[in-house]
């Protein structure tokens, strides 16, 4: 079978490729059917509810309102500060989830750890299996003034309490910790698989060159790490950026809005049947989402292509 | 010829009359979870005994979910034939879809309704419409710990001096007798906006106010002497008394009610609807009722009604005569009878409540003052943007608590003048 990716456009040529690999094509059909019905309809779907007003959306004979959703959100400041919110949320997220989960890795992948590597790879994966709404509810309450562990242990060692989720000055770095816990073993899977299939002679050879440890992990390591390093990237834009289940269950955007990201605040909103507003937000994040994506993408290609 | 013909109508209307009755099947959609259904299978029983054949398929849903459920029904023409709900979430279904019917002609109909009050039909009607067809109070109250008091040495508190003292006991006296202080005095919610006013509500109008953010006229009236003791000292128990739980700021119903049925607050808002489970279960009847505390010796102190609840019909019901005379139902002795009993509420005066306890007598029998939410969002238009914007300041303040309350609530006050300004202004 050829493939077609990478060939100009032909129509004759797709129907020889169609007359030729019938079998195959019949075979995907189905799947690629069940992808755009399931995975591309509902978001064009979304799409098409943001230009209708709210009362009208779920009729057949919706009222388009042209780009006023777009207009009154943008013209919202609620709305315009948890946008700002979130991308500042999602840049410490991702700086201190990749970040954390690197220095992760090379510690699993090190020679300082000479036994029980597997546990610890099993005990790092453990909280991304785990369901996200019981451990952000068990996050919740080792964070409560009143009877957390967390204020007990400080209280133990006469520390002063910590503010937790009641608090605007904490309740960012509370949410950062939970969801840390929860994302970080996946992040370092993906370092451990990229750092099994690096070539270690380049290290051993930089050893002998007399390279100290620092370097040659700043030099060799982190450079072959690259491929891990953008998906990863990736992969914590897009799920920080709809950072939801954590609010919902830990904090409910509070206190005093500190925590009301977008995908929150359009959840609000759909609550109140304003779907009009809500697809529109959640147009305008997933615009973001894939612009921030595909640059990601592109300066990859760009790095491989050098 | 003509005799055969009006023989064989004759006798053919007589076949249909004395016919096995048409089964009809009337849909309600509420919240009420599983009283709610069993109230509205039972009065269904009783309305179905003079119109045969008639059942009623009521569905409780989540209050969330039966938001968008019935906007969703009654805008694509799949509506039920009746809603239940809160006044005020009926007011934004209705805003949503304006496909509410105007019910009243059908309450005009009702003969015996004489125990309707001016305030209930009030809050029962917006933009002119009666949106719903009232069938029960929403009454709240102050509940306190029968046993921590008695531990205490204390009786129920009578004003809010009496509350403050009160509280400081239930904080520090080890009321629950564990050895560990992990008490709190009180138990409140401010997670989301609407929980916060919804406490705001009770401090106000059971302190026998009758506005909480502007009077009728829609002047703002936060910094009004008696209006800003009172916001002063609903914030103040949320943050410098320490009488709630630290946490309370990101609490919302559910957490409230955990503080409650886990016994770790003494002071509590009751409502009508909480006493049947209460009685029974949780806090197993240890707690007194009676009306929010007194805050001005010159202003009597209340029992708050947090507004309706009733019957509403989609325009686009598929049975609407037939919902419009099940709702008309809901009113008689019977219905309110088993409402009274399931759900712990009614309109009726005349129900016998023998066999209720003395705290869901306090509430059918209305024994203390009654004094109305004031429901602006009825008569303004700009009232819920004014609202929202009164919130968020409420919930900075909770956040990062004034050093001056005063200067916050007069600060507060000439900030929502100016936007109220610019709100009412707007075409």
């Amino acid at each position: 079978m050829q493939p077609l990716v990478g060939q100009p456009f032909r129509l004759g040529a797709l129907f020889g490729a169609l007359s030729r690999d019938g079998a195959f094509y019949a075979f995907v059909a189905p799947f690629a059917l069940l992808t755009c019905l399931f995975g591309l309809w509902p978001i064009l779907l979304s799409f098409q509810v943001s230009f209708t007003a709210s009362a009208t959306a779920l009729r057949a004979d919706a009222s388009y309102v042209g780009l006023a959703n777009y207009v009154a959100i943008l013209s919202d400041p609620e709305f315009r500060a948890s946008l700002w919110r979130t991308l500042t949320y999602t840049a410490f997220a991702v700086i201190l989830n990749v970040g954390f989960a690197l220095a992760m890795a090379l510690l699993i992948d090190s020679r300082f750890i000479t036994r029980g590597r597997t546990f610890f790879k099993i005990a790092i994966f453990l909280p991304v299996v785990t369901p996200d709404i019981a451990g952000y509810v068990a996050w919740k309450w080792l964070y409560d003034r009143s009877f957390g562990a967390i204020n007990a242990v400080l209280d133990l060692l006469g520390m002063p309490a910590f503010g937790g989720l009641a608090s605007v000055s904490t309740v960012t770095t509370a949410i950062l910790i939970a969801e840390l816990w929860h994302h970080a073993g996946f992040y370092i899977v993906i370092f451990l698989a990229n750092l099994a299939v690096r070539d270690r002679t380049l290290d051993e050879a930089a050893a002998i060159d007399g390279a100290t440890t620092w370097q040659r992990i700043l030099y060799i390591t982190i450079p072959q790490l690259r491929p891990a390093i953008l998906i990863n990237c990736v992969y914590a834009l897009i799920q920080f950026l709809k950072t939801f289940t954590v609010v919902v269950v830990m904090t409910k955007g509070g206190p005093a809005d500190t925590t009301n990201f977008v995908s929150y605040y359009a959840y609000q909103l759909f609550d109140q049947a304003r779907y009009g507003e809500a697809t529109a937000m959640a147009s305008v994040l997933f615009g973001i989402i894939a612009i921030f994506a595909l640059s990601a993408y592109a300066l990859g290609n760009g790095e491989r292509g050098r | 010829m003509k005799l055969a013909t009006i023989l064989a109508g004759a006798g053919l209307a007589a076949l249909i009359a004395a016919g096995p009755a048409r089964s009809q099947e009337l849909t309600i959609w509420h919240d009420l979870g599983d009283n709610g259904n069993k109230w509205f299978e039972q009065v269904g029983a009783e309305f179905a005994k003079t119109r045969p054949g008639v059942t009623i398929k009521p569905s409780s849903f989540p209050t969330d979910q039966w938001f968008g459920r019935v906007i969703a029904a009654i805008n694509t023409g799949t509506s039920p034939d009746l809603i239940y709900n809160n006044y005020e979430r009926v007011i934004r279904i209705q805003t949503q879809t304006n496909k509410v019917s105007d019910l009243k002609d059908v309450l005009g109909k009702i003969s015996d309704k004489g125990f309707l009050q001016e305030d209930d039909l009030r809050v029962a009607t917006y933009g002119g419409k009666m949106i719903i067809l009232p069938v029960q109070r929403v009454q709240m109250a102050l509940g306190v710990r029968k046993s921590w008091l008695e531990k205490v040495g204390e009786t129920y508190p009578q004003t809010w001096d009496d509350v403050k003292r009160v509280a400081v006991k239930f904080t520090k006296d080890d009321p629950d007798g564990n050895g560990k202080a992990d008490t709190f005095a009180m138990a409140l919610q401010a997670a989301k906006p609407r929980d916060l006013i919804h406490m705001l509500d009770l401090f106000t109008f059971g302190s026998g106010l009758r506005s909480t953010l502007v009077d009728a006229k829609g002047d703002v009236i936060i910094d009004q002497p008696a209006h800003a003791q009172v916001l002063e000292e609903f914030l103040k128990t949320y943050t410098v008394y320490g009488f709630v739980s630290p946490d309370t700021i990101n609490h919302s119903f559910t957490d409230m009610y955990q503080v409650i049925e886990g016994g770790r607050a003494g002071m509590f808002r009751v409502g009508d609807w909480n006493v049947k489970k209460w009685d029974s279960q949780a806090i197993k009847g240890d707690f007194v009722v009676g009306p929010w505390p007194q805050f001005a010796a010159d202003r009597q102190n209340a029992v708050v009604i947090g507004g309706m609840r009733g019957v509403a019909i989609p325009e686009n019901a598929p049975n609407r005569p037939l919902a419009i005379e099940f709702a008309q139902f809901l009113l008689s002795k019977p219905a309110q009878q088993a409402s009274l009993e399931l759900v712990g509420a009614a309109v009726r005066k005349d129900l016998d409540t023998s066999n209720l306890s003395e705290r869901q007598k306090f509430f059918a029998e209305a024994k203390g003052k009654l004094v109305a939410y004031d429901f602006p969002e009825s008569i303004h238009t700009w009232y819920p943007e004014l609202e929202a914007a009164f919130h968020r300041k409420l919930m900075a303040a909770l956040a990062s608590p004034p050093k001056d309350f005063k200067a916050f609530i007069a600060e507060t006050a000439a900030e929502m003048r100016e936007l109220k300004a610019k709100l009412a202004s707007k075409p």
